[in-house]
């Protein structure tokens, strides 16, 4: 019974929250859908912090992109929204690869600061309106809802499962990823940079791919908020928001992709909770924030550490 | 020209302030590695409750302007000192063993739970100093009017630089201070009382931030909730722009800062001007990794 | 059968746990506002003005007899905030929703309430295309952009000024406002010799204000908030330097002389539409007294005395048509309400938009106190 542990819990889980539009009503299937695109989100920061240890705090940057990307092609070329998602993602890789290849030498908190300083530029060059396709502080409205053959996704109950299906195939994917050589590459420079790239991992590009992907996954997401919203503007952009992601990814327990699941519904979903103290709940928030670090300090569910069948190898075998 | 060298004037008022605050940010981060997201909040604190003790004892009217001032200052240093000790029993002496991260993460409950704490017992609006403390004397330097107050504020951060610096270069208390931040572990071997040191910077960092809380209340009259949170943001650029960890690097970056806006803001435009200083903050990094000032430490391998 | 039970029970144990209480017997309004966030000031006052006007409306016994009931919801004034606050609102079984301030946080919960057939009357939601979507449940007690830039073009050109600078503060409502009155004062031969943003929150502008000396303009317009307004007086009469200022409606407030000090404040203008001060009506004669008494000072900011609006139009609206139908309020309100609010007359015309020229210009006198012009 303990073997199955695992792919019992996801199956327990997954049919908990799969049937949540049957007993909830529209505000709480909201808040889970916000849980679900932040979870996302998160999940394509552990990307960067969590699997390769690079202090990001500007994932907020890729996010816009994408959302812009988006709002912008729908709102002037009328492209469907559901067609645009490997745009957005695309647009919001290749402006992850342009910001990210000078600065990719950095350490640590410098490397922090600069990611700060990026979603700050985005998001003032966003409220000046830059090239005229921003909408400047208004925001871009009137974006579509997605379609799917003829089915328009409009209330909560119906985006939660857009949200989560998206979810669902990006925690497979990232599961899958999690064992391959790239990622226990990028582990490795977590780890131990200097070692990594004395046993010939290329730092620098292993570092930069982490961002492509990172970014490409935040602006599908980008691109799923918009349709959600319906507008954007950039104060939903903000650093603050950047913050929250990598609250996130840090609380839930960095590199793990369960955890920060569950970091998502802390996260985002307590202040909803707390709503009960009305113009205190901010407060109670963050000594909870403070609390949850204290009494966990490595985060509530940090990465298991990887197990190898190592007894099934033979002698003469090639080894992963 | 004048145009050009007022708006140097302007930066440099507004980069003292900066200074001041990235001097606290600077030193908590040399000893702890810590980045204390919380500091623009203590700062908030400070100003508010430099506001209160104004508003009830009316320090400057027993004392005259000037030594009232300075009892003000003294005792917001203190309350803020004191509140900057506590928060680093409370919140991040148990996570300095995890992940760096972990105490950033806490770092920021921090300033959440401040800034609304702050709006909770003053209220969210904007609340003003008690006008008039200090008398508004305008100087006349080289034909440009100068209110004295900016000057006094410049003279603050600068003579505050100094004493910390003479303190952490010169002192017992201060060798101490550096070699903690070099090395905990070893500076417990050599029988350092570590917990202690850290305290202590938990004394004096947020205290400078109180100080400047003070002045800002105190020359612009105007504070509330939100401010710690731009005004930390700008200290801590100001303080990696310089090279984070190193005193003088605070000051050298915060008043650079406060230049790069006014300039930027007067030459190019006001609109993008947090922007402007944002894209050379990244220009300056890319070419010099480690700040201005900062050393270029070799990784441990 | 049995599972019908079982569904019944664990609905209903849900529907308890989610606050549903009994929605009969009572009327349920929605506030959404700020309470947390930068615009908490707005939003706590805003609950304080909607709360104080609920109890006396149930002390006097309540509307039709039946007793109302305010919900409020944080907004956080921010968007995404915003939807979550109105879901939860719009299933709570509520008639109407007042609120909320700022345009795109209002338009962020817009389309939710107009999906559950919720009336919306917000207060501070100023931009001009919120009620041009042709939604049938939105009204709105603010005026428009357009029509304070119109106010704001005359009154510069009343004032005989011809060199205008515009400054603004890349909010939505500033921009558009200050965008709104150059289109008019370029069409009117004025010239703009300077326009551009400061960043809002900040403590110092004299960076800016040097610009604006260097661009010397006649009269200044600043379109932006109180705070950032009350801080260019004082820098600007440091620097030494005279010129008129003329601000928009989000000056209104009385802190900005306590920000600027009374002496820079003296002279500064700023439209507005009057606030309950200024008007000799026994509404805002009853309403000043008890808020006085209640909270021991006048309502500091316009918007919230605008959500105080709200709250008449909607209890005039439902008093009248004695019924809770939506339709039937909301035709009520288009086309037959018309009563005397806090801010002067209220009716509103087919598009949910207020009717009336609301806009009155104040100077600030050597007292810093606010006086209404003629």
């Amino acid at each position: 019974m303990l073997k199955y542990k695992n792919p019992l819990m996801v199956l327990v889980f997954s049919a908990a929250i799969f049937s949540c539009p049957f007993f909830l009503n529209a505000y709480w299937i909201d808040v889970i859908n916000n849980i679900g695109l932040y979870a996302i989100l998160a999940l394509s920061l552990n990307f960067i912090v969590g699997y390769t240890g690079l202090f990001h705090m500007g994932h907020a940057a890729f996010f816009a992109v994408g959302a812009y990307t988006a709002a912008v092609l729908n709102t002037s070329y009328s492209i469907p929204i559901l067609l645009l998602l490997p745009v957005s993602g695309a647009a919001a890789a290749l402006f992850a690869y342009l910001v990210a290849r000078p600065i990719i030498h950095l350490r640590g908190d410098y490397l922090l600061i600069v990611t700060i300083a990026i979603v700050e530029v985005v998001r003032i060059a966003l409220v000046n309106n830059v090239f005229g396709l921003t909408g400047g502080s208004n925001g871009i409205f009137g974006i579509s809802r997605p379609e799917f053959f003829g089915l328009t996704i409009r209330r909560p109950h119906e985006f939660f499962y857009y949200i989560w299906s998206f979810l669902a195939i990006s925690v497979f994917l990232f599961y899958m990823l999690e064992r391959s050589r790239f990622v226990r590459a990028l582990n490795y420079i977590k780890n131990d940079e200097v070692a990594a790239e004395g046993s010939g991992v290329d730092v620098a590009y292993y570092k930069l791919i982490a961002f492509v992907l990172g970014a490409f996954w935040a602006g599908m997401v980008g691109n799923i908020y918009a349709s959600k919203m319906t507008l954007i503007s950039p104060e939903s952009f903000n650093f603050w928001e950047s913050v929250i992601l990598f609250v996130i990814v840090i609380l839930g327990g960095s590199g793990s992709i369960r955890g920060v699941i569950l970091g998502a519904f802390l996260i985002v979903g307590l202040p909803e909770i707390f709503r009960q103290f009305a113009g205190a709940r901010m407060l109670v928030f963050g000594a909870a924030m403070v609390a949850m670090m204290v009494f966990r300090p490595q985060g509530f569910l940090p990465p298991l550490p990887r197990k190898y069948a190592t007894h099934k190898i033979k002698p003469g075998d090639e080894t992963l | 020209m004048e145009f050009f060298f007022e708006q140097l004037i302007n930066g440099l008022a507004v980069g003292g302030i900066y200074a001041l605050i990235a001097l606290g940010y600077t030193m908590v981060y040399g000893v702890m590695r810590l980045i204390n997201f919380a500091h623009g909040d203590l700062f908030t604190i400070g100003s508010y409750l430099g506001m209160t003790i104004l508003a009830t004892w009316a320090v400057a009217e027993y004392l005259g302007p000037f030594a009232g001032i300075l009892l003000l200052i003294t005792m917001v240093m203190f309350l803020v000192g004191i509140i900057g000790v506590i928060l680093e029993r409370v919140a991040y002496r148990p996570v300095r063993q995890a992940d760096r991260l972990s105490a950033v993460v806490s770092a920021l409950g921090a300033s959440i739970f401040f800034s609304n704490l702050v709006m909770l017992i003053w209220g969210p609006r904007f609340r003003v100093y008690p006008d008039d403390i200090l008398p508004r004397i305008t100087l006349n330097i080289l034909g440009l009017d100068v209110p004295l107050l900016r000057i006094l504020v410049l003279l603050t951060s600068l003579s505050l630089m100094g004493i910390l610096y003479f303190f952490v270069q010169k002192t017992k208390t201060g060798t101490a201070i550096r070699a903690v931040a070099i090395d905990h572990g070893a500076s417990r071997l050599m029988g350092i009382n570590v917990n202690r040191i850290i305290s202590l910077v938990f004394l004096i960092g947020p205290a400078l931030g109180g100080a400047a809380g003070v002045m800002i209340g105190l020359y612009y009259g105007q504070v509330n909730f939100t401010m710690g949170w731009s005004y930390g943001l700008k200290a801590f650029i100001a303080a990696v722009l310089g090279g984070i960890g190193n005193i003088p690097g605070a000051m050298l970056g915060g008043l650079l800062l406060g230049v790069i806006e006014a300039l930027g803001a007067a030459f190019i435009s006001t609109a993008w001007k947090d922007g402007i200083a944002f894209i050379v903050l990244i220009l300056i990094l890319i070419f010099r990794p480690t700040g201005l000032l900062g050393e270029r430490v070799a990784d441990k391998v | 059968m049995k599972t019908r039970v079982k569904f019944l029970v664990l609905s209903l144990a849900i529907a308890l746990l989610m606050g549903v209480g009994s929605a009969w017997a009572e009327i349920r309004i929605g506030l959404m506002c700020p309470l947390t966030g930068s615009w908490a000031s707005e939003g706590q006052d805003m609950r304080d003005i909607v709360l104080l006007m609920a109890d006396e409306v149930n002390a006097a016994g309540g509307i039709n007899g039946q007793k109302v009931t305010v919900l409020v919801e944080d907004d956080g004034g921010d968007p995404r905030t915003a939807v979550s606050a109105a879901n939860r609102l719009a299933t709570r079984d509520i008639t109407a929703v007042i609120g909320t301030y700022g345009s795109s946080i209002t338009e962020a919960a817009q389309g939710i309430y107009d999906d559950f057939g919720i009336i919306q009357i917000a207060n501070g939601a100023t931009s001009i295309r919120l009620t041009q979507k042709g939604l049938k449940y939105f009204f709105r007690t603010s005026p428009r952009d357009d029509e304070q830039g119109r106010v704001a073009s005359e009154t510069i050109a009343d004032m005989g000024y011809g060199k205008v600078a515009i400054l603004h503060d890349n909010t939505s409502y500033a921009r558009g406002l200050a965008d709104e009155t150059r289109g008019l004062l370029e069409q009117d031969n004025k010239e703009i010799v300077f326009f551009d943003a400061l960043t809002p929150g900040e403590r110092d502008y004299s960076t800016i204000l040097s610009r604006l000396r260097r661009a010397n303009p006649e009269v200044v317009f600043f379109t932006g908030y109180y705070p950032e307004a009350g801080l260019l007086l004082r820098q600007k009469s440091e620097m030494g330097w005279d010129v008129p200022f003329l601000g928009g409606d989000a000056t209104n407030n009385p802190d900005l002389v306590s920000i600027s000090g009374t002496s820079a404040a003296e002279g500064f203008y700023f439209l507005s539409p009057p606030v309950p001060q200024d008007l000799d009506t026994p509404q805002a004669r009853d309403f000043l007294s008890s808020f006085n008494e209640k909270y021991g000072s006048n309502p500091g900011s316009i918007w919230a005395v605008l959500a105080g609006d709200g709250f008449l139009v909607l209890s005039e609206a439902i008093k009248a048509t004695g019924s809770l139908d939506k339709d039937e309020l909301a035709a009520y309100m288009h086309n037959e309400l018309s009563i005397e609010g806090l801010t002067g007359a209220i009716s509103f015309d087919q598009h949910g938009d207020r009717v009336g020229e609301l806009y009155r210009l104040y100077r600030v006198d050597g007292q810093g106190n606010f006086i209404m012009q003629e």
